[in-house]
């Protein structure tokens, strides 16, 4: 009696709910998901409305709440802790959104507008973001692609991925590899500690570009023409350099050089790693 | 105390509240002890960097102490992400500590910033270029004479970092296991980063790149450190 009693209360606390939604928005409405574990993943269409479904569990329940300037969507357990949700989202493209949970991986595709997202034991990946592209977790990884604007991208134990970037950008991470691909930037820092960092870009006239690691190395495929204030810094670690220039000392394991008629700055320190520059072309192989 | 009321101080503390807000505030002081104990401790940290020395950066300086700032102010929103969800407390010894680092930062970068006009100073006499291989260090003429190791802050972050070790043991167990072991191995790495900066140091105490990378490992660490702490009370 007592077995069937148990076994009845487990199915039944594991029974799967279905929230399945849709909400007409207006013109600068944004979108706030707190998901304590699970899954976020956030698409777009061309509907001014945002369309929430979520699979969860019957002992976490699915708070959705409008406001003038926000939907705010989060889970809450019945009896403590909330059990994982996995929510799709589809919202406007012009829809900001803001994205959080602890055990919580997050996507996001096609926006045209801010995103923020911040986990703690999980990935984020997304493709689009205009404006503020702010991405943070501390055990996961963090990928983007095609944003444009503000951009930073935070990890603590995992690498961080960005292709076909533009805007101001900032990675940082402490135990993995950061790869950035196809930038356009006039302002670019870069730092891990555990970890390589590649860097393949335009330098814009004017610009700033900073990239340290400690425990690994800088590798940069810059074009033919690039124009640069370059200073190298390191402890016990080499240089390397495809393209020819006359390097002042500058004391310590320091020099700098110009390329061209220096019109950025670039500065690349490495503790005890390899320093590269590369010509276009070639492939930037410092990742893991 | 309402996490309302902790944000309202803040405000209140800054002089943003319009005079309705601000009224309702000292209601609410007057019969708050935990408040008002709050609001008196908040004061304390305002004053404590008022009396911090001055160093002020020359103004074609500051685009850089700008760039070396704007990335790293960001730490983990709890706020965000916890929006409605559990209410936070952060405890105010964590308020003192997440102050204090703060100070330090900002003096630390603006020193850097100072310190970086040496890094940006040209040797005349262009050498040949080594394709690979750097010299050892101690093959380099040192940097100016006369020059002496900077250790400005470094023993200030060591009191943060000390501090915030302390409450990150204290509270472990509230932590989830796998989390903590990912951080302590990450803080593992910047101590060995901080450490063999240090020995480098010894060596070269005077190398801009030397001080500025150890800042760097230090505040990094800080910011770990604060990001697990903060996670402890969520």
């Amino acid at each position: 009696m007592i077995l069937n009693l148990a076994a009845v209360l487990l199915v039944t606390s594991s029974f799967t709910v279905h929230t399945d939604t849709t909400l007409a928005v207006k013109t600068g409405v944004r979108l706030q998901v707190n998901n304590f574990g699970g899954e976020i993943a956030i698409s777009t269409w061309g509907k001014n409305a945002v369309h929430i479904e979520a699979e969860h569990s019957f002992r976490t329940e699915v708070g959705i709440e409008t406001t003038e300037g926000a939907i705010k969507v989060e889970t809450r357990g019945r009896r403590g802790t909330p059990n994982a949700t996995d929510f799709k989202i589809v919202i406007p493209a012009w829809m900001g959104v803001k994205l959080s949970g602890l055990y919580t991986d997050v996507e996001v595709e096609g926006s045209q507008a801010d995103v923020r997202a911040e986990t703690v034991k999980g990935s984020i990946k997304v493709k689009g973001g205009r404006g503020y592209v702010s991405l943070h977790s501390v055990e996961g990884s963090v990928s983007v692609e095609g944003a444009q604007g503000k951009i930073e991208l935070e990890s603590v134990n995992e690498g961080i991925e960005a292709t076909d970037i533009e805007g101001e950008i900032s990675a940082e991470t402490v135990n993995g590899d950061v790869v950035l691909a196809g930038v356009k930037s006039p302002s670019v820092e870069v730092s891990t500690v555990n970890g390589n960092i590649c860097y393949q870009g335009e330098i814009a006239k004017g610009g700033h570009y900073s990239f340290a690691t400690h425990n690994g190395d800088v590798g940069l495929t810059l074009p033919d023409d690039a124009s640069a204030s370059v200073s190298v810094s390191t402890f016990s670690g080499d240089f390397e350099s495809d393209f020819k220039a006359k390097l002042a000392d500058t004391g310590g394991k320091r020099f700098s050089f110009t390329l061209g008629s220096g019109d950025a700055e670039i500065a690349l320190e490495s503790f005890e790693g390899t320093v590269r520059l590369r010509r276009a072309g070639e492939k930037c192989d410092e990742s893991r | 105390m309402t996490h309302e009321w902790t944000d309202r101080l803040s405000e209140y503390l800054d002089g943003e509240l319009e005079a309705r807000e601000r009224a309702r505030v000292e209601a609410h002081l007057a019969g708050c002890a935990e408040c008002a104990r709050t609001l008196a401790e908040l004061k304390a940290v305002v004053a404590r960097a008022s009396r911090l020395p001055e160093y002020p950066p020359e103004a074609d300086l500051w685009p850089g102490i700008e760039r070396r700032l704007a990335p790293r102010r960001r730490l983990l929103d709890l706020r965000a992400l916890l929006s409605g969800g559990p209410r936070v407390s952060v405890p105010i010894p964590q308020l003192l500590a997440a102050g204090l680092a703060v100070m330090l930062l900002t003096a630390g970068a603006v020193w850097l910033a100072l310190e970086r006009r040496t890094t940006l100073r040209v040797v005349p006499g262009p050498q040949p270029a080594p394709v690979a291989g750097l010299a050892a260090p101690d093959t380099i003429a040192p940097e100016a004479a006369g020059a002496v190791a900077a250790d400005f802050g470094f023993s200030r972050y060591d009191a943060a970092i000390a501090d915030l070790e302390r409450t990150l043991s204290q509270h472990r167990g509230q932590l989830d296991p796998a989390t903590v072991r990912v951080v302590e191995l990450n803080l593992r790495l910047i101590d060995r980063a901080i450490s063999q900066a240090r020995r480098a140091l010894e060596s070269d105490p005077a190398n801009p790149y030397l001080n500025n990378h150890l800042a760097d490992q230090m505040r990094l660490k800080v910011d770990v450190l604060r990001q697990v702490t903060a996670l402890i009370h969520a």
